[in-house]
């Protein structure tokens, strides 16, 4: 292509980017009340088949995360620092929303990256810890997968010279709606108030 | 009357350490195993009023198997703990050990102890002990 065309090319597509964004701004309607740390997601695509098990034992598939707002993060009991940090923060976040009448209240729900050591009656002792009414979830490493890379969620081993482990792992909390949707990400630092804050929003505009 | 007993034995900690004293720990909080586990996460602020960095090289304590110094770090998303050799406090300064940053990994808890001693090591030297009651 010569220079000119190239011109031509570059100028027919930014013709094309401004008039798509000044239609977009025309088309939409004014903004609703933005979010604080959360990423709204609109696209939903249904969860993968899966199979594994709540912290009472009982085997659990996608429809687990319909009937209510979820919001799940994946982390394992021997994790003493960032683990009950978060979950601490999504507990304080859930008890203000209580507190101030808020309806849907979310599930606490924690994916244990470490299925091997986190057996449901750990997970049970260890969600409970955080009030009633959270979900924990483990299984076989298999079907964990499946869950987690359909929702972008790394993790991993980090083997130590003493032959035991810490598991490395994606800090987000993502947002299910009662349809099992994924409808949004908090990436760290979690701060209660911005839950608190961003709840209200997604639960309207999803 | 329960909230006091925290602030009681921070108040105690901070009592037996002379504010002089070339190593000072304040904020000490070690959280107590959560249910069914071993292990558990202590944070602690230390001030180095001495003219020289001192570096803590290990921790101890007699209610627990081992002791390590870690850091969460926080890098594209992914949440890791690293383990840290060594921590040094330079002069006239502070390192905080706080939630989701530095802080100690308490590991094989012995039975159920209501005091939780910690010895800062420098080298060969016992450079700091701390008995703290754990909280919740
Ligand atoms: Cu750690």
């Amino acid at each position: 292509m010569n220079p000119r065309k190239i011109f031509i090319a570059t100028v027919a597509i930014v013709a094309i980017a401004v008039g798509a964004w000044l239609s977009y701004q025309v088309a939409s309607p004014p903004r609703a009340q933005s979010t604080r740390a959360a990423t709204l997601l609109n696209g939903a695509n249904a969860l993968p088949e899966f199979t594994l098990v709540d912290h009472t034992g009982a085997p659990v598939g996608a429809d687990v995360f319909t009937g209510q707002w979820d919001l799940v993060f994946f982390g394992f009991t021997h994790c003493p620092d960032v683990c009950p940090l978060t979950l601490q923060v999504l507990a304080s976040a859930r008890q203000q929303l209580a507190d101030s009448g808020f309806e849907p209240l979310p599930r606490i729900v924690l994916v244990s990256v470490d299925p091997e050591r986190d057996t449901p009656d750990k997970l049970a002792q260890y969600v409970s810890h955080f009030g009633e009414g959270n979900l924990g979830i483990t299984g076989e490493l298999e079907e964990l997968r499946k869950l987690t890379g359909a929702l972008g969620i790394f993790f991993g081993k980090s083997m130590r010279e003493d032959g035991s482990y810490l598991v490395d792992h994606s800090s987000a909390v993502l947002a299910f709606d009662p349809n099992g949707q994924f409808r949004a990400l908090f990436g760290s630092p979690h701060q209660a108030e911005n839950y608190v804050h961003d709840i209200p929003i997604i639960v309207d505009q999803s | 009357m329960n909230r006091f007993v925290p602030i009681l034995a921070v108040a105690l900690v901070v009592a037996c350490s002379d504010a002089r004293a070339p190593l000072v720990a304040s904020d000490v909080t070690i959280n107590k195993p959560m249910p069914g586990m071993q292990m558990a996460a202590g944070y602690l602020t230390l001030t180095n009023n001495s003219p020289e960095p001192i570096t803590i090289t290990d921790v101890t304590s007699p209610q627990y198997g081992a002791v390590e110094m870690h850091e969460t770090m926080i890098e594209d998303g992914i949440s890791r703990m690293i383990e840290l050799s060594e921590v040094t406090i330079e002069p006239s300064s502070s390192v905080a050990f706080e939630p989701g940053g530095k802080h100690l990994m308490l590991m094989r808890q012995k039975g159920e102890p209501d005091l939780v001693t910690l010895e800062l090591h420098a080298d060969e030297t016992v450079v700091l002990t701390i008995s703290v009651a754990p909280g919740d």
